[in-house]
C-alpha cells in the first residue's frame, strides 16, 4: 500500500484574510514496510502532511495516491481507506470516548461492520500487541487510565481496524521516560514482527534516529531533506539552522569532533559512539 | 475538513483603521444603540439603509465583506427555516393568500414577516461580528468593565461578568478547534458521519461530543488552576495595565452614530411598516 504524492500545496482558511499556506509543492514516495520519520519545527506543516495520508485533509492543490487511489477522487471509499491507513492522534483525549478500554478499543472495527466474534478477536489482540492485559484492563474505566495506557489504548483502537499503514503523530510527547519507552517498544514490534508501514511524527530527535529507516525533514511547509536517516543527520548544522536539535548522542560526537576527534558525521547511538570514541583514543589520534 | 474556517464570531482581525483605533467603549455603546434601532425597524428602507452603513464601516474597517458574512454560513439552514415558518405559520385577518398547498398557505403578512425577521437576526449577527473582528478581546473587556462599573454600587460584578463573558467568547473558538480534532480522530476509526439513517447519525455524533465535553470540562479546571495561580480573586481592587481615553475620533463617530439613529429613526417614523 504505497503512498504517493505529487505537487501537493495546501492552504488553511483558505478564502479568508487568516489564509495560510501550510504545504508547498511537495511531492514524496512512501514504500510498503518502510519506516519513515517526520520532523520539523513547530508550524512546518508535519500534521498537515500526515493527515493527508488517510484523506482526513483532501489536497488544495497536487495530488495524493494511496494504493491507487486518488484521495480527491468523489467516488474513492475513504472510510475503508482509513481502516487502511490508521491514525493516531497526540492527544488520546480526542479519541477515547466509551467507558471501558474494551468499548473503546472496539469502536472501530464495530464501524467496519464486523461480526461480533471477529471484532472481540480484534480487540483481544490489539490490546495484547500494545501490552495491556485483556483481563484487567478490558472492562478498565477510560478516565481510570495513566498517561501511557491511555496512548497505548488509543494506538490498540487504531490497530484495531487492521491497518497496514500507522501515522503516529507526536504520541510520546509529554509522557514520562518509562511511558515513553513502553510505547516506542510497542511501536517497534509492531514494524518488525507485523511489517506496518510506519509512518512516525516527532519532536524527539533521538527517537526519530533510533526508529527510523528514512527521515523526511519539513521546514515552513517544504521538504528540507528527504533521505536515509545517517544521511540527513549528516546535515547536522542545517538542522540546528531550522530550530531542530541534534540526538542527544550526536550533539555529544560533534563537539569532540569539533575538539579534534576523529568521529563521523552522524553517530545515531550511544555504542556506535563509544566504539568510536574508544578507537579514537586507541589510536591516540587526540593531541590533549 | 476545517470547522474553524467559517467562524467569524469572537474572532479578532487585527488593523490600524479609523475603526479599529476608536476607544471599544465607543463601539460597544454603538453597537449596542443598532442592535436597539434594528429591534424596531419594520420597512425595507430602512434596513437598505443600515445595510449602507454596514457596508461603510466594512470599507473602513478594511474588513473583506465575504469573510464578515461567511460566519453567516452555518446558521444558514436555521435561517430558512425560520423564515419558512414564518411564511406558511404567520398570518393576519386581511392577508392575501399567495400559495397554498395541502394544509399550508402562505400570505404576503407571513413573507414580509419571514424577510424582516430574517433580515434581523443577520443584521444583529454582523453588526456584533464586525465589532469583534475590529476589537480585540483585551480592549473588548477593559471597555465593556469600564461601562459597567457604575453597576458595581448597586452590587453587579461587574468584572466577574466581563471576565465570563469574554472566556466563553474565546473557547468559541477554542472548542471549535478541538471539535474539528475529535471529528478527525474518530474519522480515522472509520466514522461516517454521512451514512445511515437518522438513528445511526444521531448515535455517530456521540464519540465526538463526549470527549468534547469532557475536555470543555478539563480545560474550564485547567483555566481555574492557571488564574488561581496568578492570585485571581475578583474584580476587587483589580488595576490596569492600559487605561482607556476617548478622543476626538470618538467623539466623531458618536457624532455620526447619533445622527445616523436620528435618521433611521425618522424613517421608522414615516415610512409604514410593511406589516
Amino acid at each position: 500500500m504505497p503512498i504517493e504524492i505529487n505537487k501537493l500545496s495546501y492552504s488553511y482558511k483558505k478564502g479568508t484574510p487568516f489564509e495560510k499556506q501550510v504545504l508547498k509543492d511537495i511531492s514524496l514516495f512512501i514504500r510498503d514496510g518502510e519506516f519513515v520519520g517526520i520532523i520539523g519545527p513547530t508550524q512546518a506543516g508535519k500534521t498537515t502532511l500526515a493527515q493527508h495520508f488517510n484523506a482526513l485533509l483532501i489536497p488544495g492543490k497536487g495530488s495524493v495516491v494511496v494504493n491507487a487511489m486518488n484521495t480527491a477522487d468523489k467516488k474513492a471509499d475513504l472510510v475503508k481507506l482509513r481502516h487502511n491507513v490508521g491514525y493516531v492522534f497526540q492527544n488520546p483525549d480526542y479519541q477515547l470516548f466509551a467507558p471501558t478500554v474494551g468499548e473503546d478499543i472496539a469502536f472501530g472495527p464495530r464501524n467496519q461492520n464486523l461480526p461480533t466474534e471477529e471484532i472481540e478477536d480484534r480487540v483481544a489482540e490489539a490490546m495484547d500487541q500494545v501490552g495491556l492485559d485483556y483481563d484487567t484492563f478490558y472492562k478498565r474505566d477510560i478516565f481510570a487510565l495513566s498517561g501511557g495506557q491511555k496512548r497505548r489504548a488509543a494506538i490498540a483502537g487504531v490497530l484495531a481496524c487492521k491497518p497496514q499503514i500507522m501515522i503516529l503523530d507526536d504520541v510520546t510527547a509529554g509522557l514520562d521516560p518509562g511511558g515513553r519507552e513502553e510505547i516506542i517498544k510497542v511501536i517497534q514490534k509492531l514494524h518488525t514482527e507485523k511489517e506496518i508501514t510506519t509512518i512516525y511524527i516527532s519532536n524527539s530527535m533521538d527517537e526519530v534516529a533510533m526508529l527510523a529507516d528514512r527521515i523526511i525533514v519539513l521546514d515552513q511547509g517544504q521538504v528540507l531533506f528527504d533521505d536515509q536517516t545517517r544521511d540527513v543527520f549528516l546535515h547536522a548544522r542545517k538542522l540546528i539552522e531550522i530550530g531542530l536539535e541534534l540526538p542527544e548522542v550526536m550533539s555529544i560526537t560533534t563537539r569532540l569532533a569539533e575538539a579534534g576527534f576523529d568521529l563521523p558525521g552522524a553517530v545515531l547511538s550511544i555504542e556506535e559512539a563509544v566504539d568510536a570514541i574508544a578507537a579514537n583514543l586507541q589510536q591516540g589520534q587526540v593531541k590533549d | 475538513m476545517e470547522l474553524t474556517k467559517n467562524i467569524t464570531l469572537g474572532v479578532y482581525l487585527p488593523g490600524e483603521t479609523y475603526i479599529h483605533n476608536l476607544d471599544p467603549r465607543t463601539k460597544i455603546i454603538a453597537a449596542a444603540i443598532l442592535i436597539t434601532l434594528l429591534l424596531f425597524i419594520k420597512s425595507y428602507l430602512a434596513y437598505a439603509i443600515f445595510l449602507f452603513l454596514i457596508i461603510a464601516i466594512l470599507v473602513i474597517a478594511t474588513i473583506p465583506p465575504g469573510y464578515a458574512f461567511s460566519g453567516l454560513k452555518p446558521m444558514l439552514p436555521i435561517l430558512v427555516l425560520m423564515w419558512l415558518f414564518q411564511l406558511f405559520l404567520y398570518s393576519t385577518p386581511d392577508a392575501e393568500v399567495i400559495v397554498s398547498w395541502w394544509i399550508f398557505s402562505a400570505t404576503d403578512a407571513g413573507l414580509h414577516m419571514g424577510n424582516l425577521i430574517s433580515m434581523r437576526v443577520l443584521f444583529l449577527f454582523t453588526v456584533t461580528t464586525i465589532l469583534t473582528l475590529t476589537t480585540s478581546i483585551v480592549s473588548l473587556t477593559d471597555g465593556l468593565e469600564s461601562l459597567l462599573n457604575p453597576l458595581k454600587k448597586i452590587g453587579l460584578p461587574s468584572q466577574e461578568l466581563v471576565m465570563t463573558m469574554i472566556i466563553a467568547l474565546r473557547f468559541v473558538l477554542i472548542l471549535a478547534e478541538e471539535l474539528d480534532k475529535i471529528i478527525k480522530a474518530q474519522m480515522a476509526r472509520g466514522v461516517a458521519f454521512d451514512r445511515g439513517n437518522f438513528i445511526q447519525k444521531t448515535k455517530s455524533l456521540f464519540p465526538v461530543f463526549l470527549p468534547l465535553f469532557i475536555n470543555a470540562f478539563k480545560r474550564a479546571e485547567e483555566l481555574i488552576v492557571a488564574m488561581e495561580a496568578r492570585s485571581y480573586t475578583g474584580g476587587k481592587g483589580r488595576t490596569k495595565m492600559k487605561t482607556l481615553h476617548m478622543g476626538r475620533v470618538d467623539l466623531f463617530a458618536g457624532l455620526f452614530i447619533l445622527l445616523f439613529s436620528a435618521l433611521i429613526i425618522y424613517v421608522i417614523l414615516i415610512v409604514p411598516p410593511v406589516i
